[in-house]
C-alpha cells in the first residue's frame, strides 16, 4: 500500500512538474518583435573572468535603458564548447542574435552563410578604428561576418627578480629580436634553473601565429583552393624553438609538454626566468604570484618584423535574425570606447580598435606590462589559415602532432616539412 | 583452512580493501581540498593535502557567479523527472521483454542494443529539428524527453535482467492462487524487482545528473541552466580555469547525488528471493 502510494505521488509529481515546467520553446532567430513593437535580441556573451561578465552585464543593462525599443537579454555561453554548441544552434536556426566568439573559429560557419553581411552597418568611425589586417581576416566572400573586440597576442613574460640576479637588464624599446630573445634565455640558464619554460602541448597555434614575424603565410588561397607552403619562413619559429630546447638547452622540456597555465607555478617559483604565453596570463600573474613577485612584460619579439596574425574575439549576427541592424547597432555601442577599454582590462587582452587602446593606456599608465601588451597588437595582420577550408581539421590531426614531435627530438625539420605537407593533402583532399 | 591462515587471508583482503577506499577516495579529499585553497596557493609549485586556511570564497564565488542553487534546482527536476519516467515505462517494457517469448522480443533486444552503438553527435542536428517543431527547445520538459530516450535503452536492458532472474514458479504459484496478470506483477514481481528498479534508478538518475551535451545545445534561457552547464563557464579560452570555484561547485553538486544513492543503497540490499518460494 505504502509503495503503491510513494509510486503514485512520484509519478504525478512528475507529470505535475513537466507541465509546469513546460515553456515555449524555440531559442532565438525569428523575428522577435513584441505586441508593443519592441525588438527582443539575444545576446550570448562568453565573458569569462568575473570583472569581465560584471562589465557585459553592465553595458547590456546601460543599452537596455537608453533604447527601450531594442531589448537585449544576455545569455552566458562557455568558450569550452561553444563551436558544438553553435553547429547544432545555427544548423537549427535557433542561434542567439548577436554571437560572441573568436576569429578562429567563425570562419567557416562565415563560409557556410550563417552569419549576416555587418558591412552595410557598420559606422565609418569602427571601419577606420580597426586594423586592415583585422577586418580582411574577419571578412569572407567580401562579406564582414563580425566585429573584433579583444585581441591575444603572444608575449615573453620575465620574473625581474631572476633578471636582475643574472645581470641581465629588462629589455625596452619596440621590439625583442629573437636573437637577442635566445641570448637572454641561454645567459639566464645554469644552477637547475632554465631560461624560460614555454607550454607549448598544443604547440599549432603558437607556433603559427610568431611565424608571421618572419612573414610566414602557412597558406595561400582561400577555401577549398588553399595550399600550403612550409618554406624557410614558416620553419624558423619551430627551428628556433627546437635550438634552445636542445642545442642552448635554455627551454624547460618539461614545461613543453605542458599548457600555458600549467607553466605558471613554475614561474613564479623561479624555474624559470621567463615565458612566453598569451597576454591574458598577465591576469593571472596577477592574481596568484607570490606576494613580492616581480614580473614585466618584454617587448613584442621580432623576425623581419613583429607581426602576429589578429587573434581577436569577435561579435557575429546570425543570418536567421530579422532584425540585423538592430543587431548591428548594439554591436557598434559595445564596442565604443568606454566599455572595451573596461573589458581588455579585465581580461588582459588588447582593444582591437586603436582609440580604445589609447584609452587603455591612458587609464593604466602603461603600468603592469600594458605598455608592451598594447605594442604587441598593433602589428596585428590577416591570418591566411584562417580562410583554408580545412584548417582546423590540418591543426588538430596533423600539425598539432607533429610539431609535438618535432619539440620532442623525435623526428627531423625535414620529416617534419614532409608530415605537414603530406598532412594537408590528406585533410584537403589532396591536389593542393 | 588453519586459523592462522584465515587471520593472514582477512587481514590482505582489508589491506586491499583500504587501497581501494583510498584510491577512490584521494580525488574526492583533493576535490575538497582544492575548493578551500586560495588562487595562490593553487599556483604553488609543491601544493599542499591541506589548505593553509579554510576559506569560504570560493564557495560564494561558484554560488554567486554561475547561479548555482537554481542550476542545481534545475538538474534536480531534469533528473527525477527523467528517472520517474524511465521506471515507469522500463518495468512493463522489461517485464514483457523477459516474459514474453517472441519474434518482436528478438527485434526489439536486438534495436536496443543497436541504439547504444550511435554516437551522441550523430544525432543531436535531427534531434534538435524533430524538438524544435514541438516548441520544446529551451525548455526543460524538451531535456527530459531527451534524457529519457537516451537513458531508456540501456535501463531496458539492464532491467530485464533483473526480471528474467526472478523464478518464473513464483508467479505460477501466483496464478495458481487466482492472481490476474496485473496482480502478480505489482504484488510479487515489483516487490522482488525493487534492487533492479534502485540499481536502474541511480544509473539513470546519474546519467541525466551528469548529462551536458543536450543540455548545451537546446538551452539557452539562463534561467533553465542545468548544473553542468553552470560549471563549464568555470573554464575559459585557451584552458584557464578558475579552479577554486570550479572544486566548489563540482562538490555542491556532488551532495543531491550522494543523497539519492544513499538513499537508493538500502533498497539495493533490501526485497531479496529469501525464502520466498514456498517449500
Amino acid at each position: 500500500m505504502h509503495r503503491r502510494t510513494a509510486l503514485t505521488a512520484m509519478l504525478a509529481a512528475s507529470a505535475a512538474t513537466l507541465t509546469g515546467c513546460a515553456t515555449n520553446g524555440g531559442g532565438s532567430s525569428s523575428d522577435n518583435t513584441d505586441a508593443n513593437g519592441t525588438v527582443h535580441l539575444k545576446f550570448q556573451s562568453l565573458a569569462f573572468a568575473d570583472t569581465t561578465v560584471a562589465q557585459t552585464k553592465k553595458a547590456v543593462k546601460a543599452w537596455n535603458a537608453k533604447h527601450p525599443k531594442v531589448q537585449v537579454e544576455l545569455i552566458q555561453g562557455s568558450w569550452d564548447n561553444v563551436h558544438d554548441q553553435l553547429v547544432t544552434q545555427l544548423a537549427g536556426g535557433t542561434a542567439p542574435d548577436i554571437i560572441h566568439d573568436e576569429n578562429a573559429d567563425i570562419i567557416g560557419f562565415g563560409q557556410q552563410g550563417y552569419f549576416a553581411d555587418l558591412k552595410p552597418y557598420l559606422s565609418s568611425s569602427l571601419r577606420d578604428n580597426v586594423s586592415d589586417g583585422v577586418w580582411s581576416s574577419l571578412t569572407v566572400d567580401g562579406k564582414v561576418i563580425a566585429v573584433p573586440t579583444l585581441q591575444q597576442t603572444y608575449v615573453v613574460f620575465a620574473n625581474t627578480t631572476a633578471l636582475g640576479k643574472a645581470g641581465v637588464s629588462v629589455p625596452t624599446g619596440k621590439s625583442l629580436s629573437w636573437d637577442d630573445f635566445r641570448a637572454m634565455a641561454k645567459k639566464l640558464t645554469g644552477k637547475g634553473s632554465h631560461g624560460v619554460g614555454w607550454g607549448l602541448k598544443q604547440p599549432a597555434a603558437t607556433v603559427l601565429n610568431l611565424s608571421a614575424n618572419f612573414g610566414g603565410k602557412w597558406f595561400r588561397n582561400t577555401g577549398d583552393s588553399a595550399s600550403i607552403t612550409v618554406g624557410t619562413a614558416e620553419l624558423q619559429v619551430p627551428q628556433r624553438i627546437h635550438a634552445m630546447a636542445y642545442d642552448d638547452k635554455s627551454i624547460d622540456l618539461t614545461s613543453l609538454t605542458q599548457s600555458g597555465g600549467d607553466v605558471l607555478p613554475g614561474f613564479y617559483a623561479g624555474k624559470y626566468a621567463m615565458m612566453v604565453a598569451g597576454s591574458y596570463v598577465a591576469q593571472q600573474i596577477q592574481e596568484q604570484a607570490p606576494k613580492g613577485f616581480g614580473w614585466a612584460v618584454l617587448p613584442p619579439l621580432a623576425g623581419t618584423t613583429s607581426a602576429q596574425p589578429a587573434s581577436s574575439q569577435t561579435l557575429s549576427v546570425s543570418k536567421a535574425t530579422k532584425h540585423v541592424k538592430e543587431a548591428a547597432q548594439f554591436i557598434d555601442y559595445f564596442v565604443a570606447d568606454a566599455n572595451l577599454a573596461k573589458l581588455a582590462q579585465s581580461d588582459w587582452l588588447i582593444p582591437a580598435t586603436a582609440s580604445a587602446r589609447k584609452a587603455v593606456r591612458a587609464q593604466t599608465g602603461g603600468k603592469d606590462g600594458w605598455d608592451q601588451i598594447l605594442v604587441s597588437g598593433e602589428h596585428s595582420v590577416d591570418a591566411p589559415y584562417l580562410h583554408a577550408k580545412d584548417y582546423p581539421q590540418w591543426k588538430d590531426q596533423i600539425a598539432t602532432p607533429a610539431l609535438q614531435r618535432y619539440l620532442a627530438n623525435d623526428i627531423s625539420t625535414s620529416k617534419l616539412t614532409d608530415q605537414l605537407t603530406k598532412g594537408w593533402k590528406q585533410v584537403a583532399g589532396g591536389g593542393h | 583452512m588453519t586459523p592462522r591462515r584465515l587471520t593472514v587471508g582477512r587481514a590482505l583482503s582489508y589491506l586491499a580493501l583500504a587501497g581501494y577506499v583510498v584510491l577512490l577516495g584521494f580525488p574526492l579529499v583533493w576535490l575538497l581540498s582544492t575548493s578551500f585553497k586560495t588562487p595562490r596557493e593553487l599556483a604553488s609549485l609543491s601544493p599542499s593535502l591541506l589548505p593553509e586556511s579554510f576559506s569560504l570564497t570560493n564557495f560564494r564565488s561558484a554560488i554567486e557567479q554561475q547561479d548555482l542553487l537554481r542550476a542545481g534546482a534545475n538538474s534536480l527536476i531534469v533528473a527525477g523527472c527523467t528517472t520517474a519516467l524511465v521506471i515507469l515505462v522500463s518495468v512493463p517494457a522489461s517485464y514483457a521483454l523477459a516474459r514474453f517469448r517472441s519474434r518482436l522480443r528478438g527485434v526489439a533486444m536486438g534495436w536496443i542494443l543497436v541504439s547504444q552503438v550511435f554516437p551522441i553527435i550523430l544525432i543531436v542536428v535531427p534531434l534538435f529539428l524533430i524538438l524544435k517543431q514541438f516548441g520544446l527547445i529551451d525548455s526543460l520538459v524538451g531535456l527530459v524527453l531527451v534524457d529519457l530516450v537516451w537513458s531508456l535503452p540501456f535501463a531496458l536492458w539492464m532491467l530485464q535482467g533483473y526480471v528474467a532472474k526472478i523464478p518464473a514458479e513464483l508467479e505460477e504459484a501466483a496464478a495458481t492462487d487466482g492472481a490476474s496478470r496485473l496482480r502478480t506483477l505489482t504484488s510479487i514481481v515489483f516487490p522482488l524487482l525493487l534492487p533492479g528498479i534502485a540499481a536502474t534508478s541511480m544509473f539513470a538518475f546519474v546519467l541525466s545528473w551528469n548529462e551536458f551535451f543536450f543540455a548545451l545545445v537546446l538551452i539557452q534561457d539562463p534561467t533553465l541552466n542545468t548544473l553542468p552547464l553552470a560549471l563549464a563557464r568555470f573554464v575559459g579560452q585557451e584552458g584557464q580555469v578558475q579552479l577554486g570555484p570550479l572544486a566548489a561547485g563540482s562538490l555542491l553538486s556532488m551532495i543531491p547525488s550522494l543523497v539519492f544513492f544513499a538513499l537508493m543503497q538500502r533498497r539495493l540490499t533490501s526485497g531479496l528471493l529469501a525464502g520466498a518460494v514456498k517449500g
